[in-house]
């Protein structure tokens, strides 16, 4: 009887359109389980506390910290846009040079910005409020709205326990903090490609195929003969890293993006890096690779790599935002030359002459890689704070 | 043919004398004049994840340096390890990260009175 059980699953079990050889099956297993588990940053004291959540939330949305009290940090990332803009380059006060990255899933990162510059979501998110492009405020704007708003001093205060003092440049960097307790808290949902992939780690056909024909072909590209996998590693599909994608790095006429190699020498001169005061964890367990990081000739014209969670929303793409669709995206890596990536640099990439049939696959599968929709609402705000 | 492999490999270091790496299991590199021995902390390797060595080289040399590098990507790391001395013989190296899956080659330049010798393995991280 369990014989004829056995022989009935196993002829009655759905076909795959797609075979995965045991190694494919490895790394797809590899960009699981989602969501990635996560620990508070030992770098902020007030990660994954409530009050700060809350405080960080509220500053978020907050336009009295730009310098003509007009924009926000939501300004350029907009929660209906997968907290992006959906322009090439964003836009302050005025235009920056790079496209403005997703905050969700920051918690995850390791470098932070295009360019790494920073080592923490909370050092990063200093950054855009300093920038003359973005908010253009300074630290002392913001420890007078932080002192002089009741409302925001008394939510400073459940948070960091004493009231906002004299130090302006505290208040800034625990300002951040706060902000970044918030944006740690935007984790993408899970997606077509999570349960496709749980499904084929506990060997369940019925629920793999259920995962559209064409992505199934997309994955096997992108973890075969697209080695996308090679830096789009892990549950985030990113190895965290800078790479150089043969985009050009011109910004305008006579002037370049240095990127990774501009990010890091920014990094080493920064006081709120994890090696300097502001850091909470007295161990500096987080600052390993801000110890060790080494500037190179070759990281000119690197840029991080992107994770490709929540991808279809978060166009146009690349660092300068120069590609407008996915299939654009694909393309420059079917076709790149390698005479647009440096002589001294890393020889990853080649290209990959994708058939037009193969694009279109990569393509549905990486539209299985978004939560279509998101998690995050704005709470109602309590008005009183005691 | 175990006992013979045991033998070869007891024979190799004695040469220049017992060469341990006390606190676990070590993977060996042997070359014409040194023997390495090392872990790594975490175990196994993570793509990504910041890692140390803890090794051991057989004779003890004046110094020596850690690298890693994939031949094939013509790339190395992007952090520069540091190393320190923790007994005769014995180091500590901090700070190493292999960035993306692949074949790697992890490297020890060991500086001796007389010689600087390139002592490697190969590493292949999914």
């Amino acid at each position: 009887m369990k014989r004829i059980t056995f022989l009935l699953l196993v002829f009655c079990a759905p076909a795959l359109a797609v075979t995965f050889t045991d190694d494919e099956a490895r790394k797809i297993a590899a960009h699981g389980p989602w969501p990635a588990p996560w620990t508070p940053d030992p770098s902020n004291r007030v990660s994954g506390n409530a009050s700060a959540i809350d405080l960080g939330e509220r500053l978020f949305f907050e336009r009295r910290l730009s310098v003509n009290g007009e924009i926000s940090c939501s300004h350029c990332h907009l929660p209906e846009r997968n907290w992006s803009d959906g322009l090439p380059r964003a836009v302050g006060l005025a235009e920056v040079d790079r496209n403005a990255p997703s905050v969700v899933n920051v918690r995850y990162h390791r470098w932070f910005g295009w360019d790494g510059a920073h080592d923490s979501l909370w050092a990063q998110s200093i950054n855009p409020i300093l920038d003359p492009r973005e908010l253009g405020a300074s630290a002392a704007r913001v420890a007078k709205l932080m002192r002089g708003d009741s409302d925001l001093a008394c939510r400073y205060r459940k948070t960091f326990g004493p009231a906002p003092g004299a130090d302006d440049e505290k208040i800034l960097v625990d300002s951040a903090k706060a902000l970044a307790a918030f944006q740690e808290t935007l984790v993408s949902g899970r997606t077509a490609f999570d349960e496709f992939r749980d499904a084929l780690t506990r060997g369940d056909r019925a629920a793999m195929t259920r995962y559209p024909e064409a992505a199934q072909r997309g994955l096997k590209i992108f973890v075969g003969k697209g080695a996308c996998d090679v830096c789009h590693v892990g549950p985030a599909f990113t190895n965290g890293e800078f790479h150089d994608t043969g985009i050009a790095f011109f910004i305008r006429p006579g002037e370049v993006d240095s990127g990774r190699y501009g990010g890091i020498k920014k990094l080493l001169a920064d006081r709120t890096n994890l090696l300097g005061p502001y850091n909470d964890d007295a161990k500096r367990s987080t600052a390993i690779g801000t110890r060790h990081v080494s500037l190179e000739h070759r990281n000119f014209g690197e840029f991080k790599v992107p994770s490709l969670r929540n991808l279809e929303s978060s166009a146009p793409y690349m660092h300068n935002g120069s590609l407008a669709s996915l299939r654009d995206v694909i393309k420059h890596y079917s076709e790149i030359s390698p005479d647009r990536l440096h002589s001294d640099g890393e020889a990853i990439l080649k290209a990959l002459h994708l058939t037009p049939e193969e694009i279109e696959d990569l393509t549905a599968f990486l539209g299985t890689l978004s939560d279509r929709g998101g998690t995050y609402k704005r709470r109602p705000f309590p008005q009183d704070c005691r | 043919m175990r006992a013979l492999l045991v033998a070869l490999l007891a024979a190799a270091p004695a040469a220049q004398g017992a060469c341990e790496l006390p606190g676990g299991e070590a993977q060996k590199i042997e070359s014409p004049r040194h023997v390495v021995l090392y872990r790594t902390r975490p175990a196994p390797l993570k793509v990504g994840q910041h890692f140390a060595l803890e090794f051991a080289v057989c004779p003890a040399p004046q110094s020596v340096r850690v690298d890693a590098w994939m031949p094939e990507h013509r790339h190395g790391m992007n952090y520069r390890p540091t190393v320190t001395v923790t007994g005769e013989g014995s180091y500590k190296a901090e700070g190493l990260m292999l960035h993306m899956a692949g074949k790697w080659e992890l490297v020890f330049e060991v500086r001796a009175k007389d010689s600087v010798e390139r002592v490697a393995q190969v590493i292949r991280l999914e």
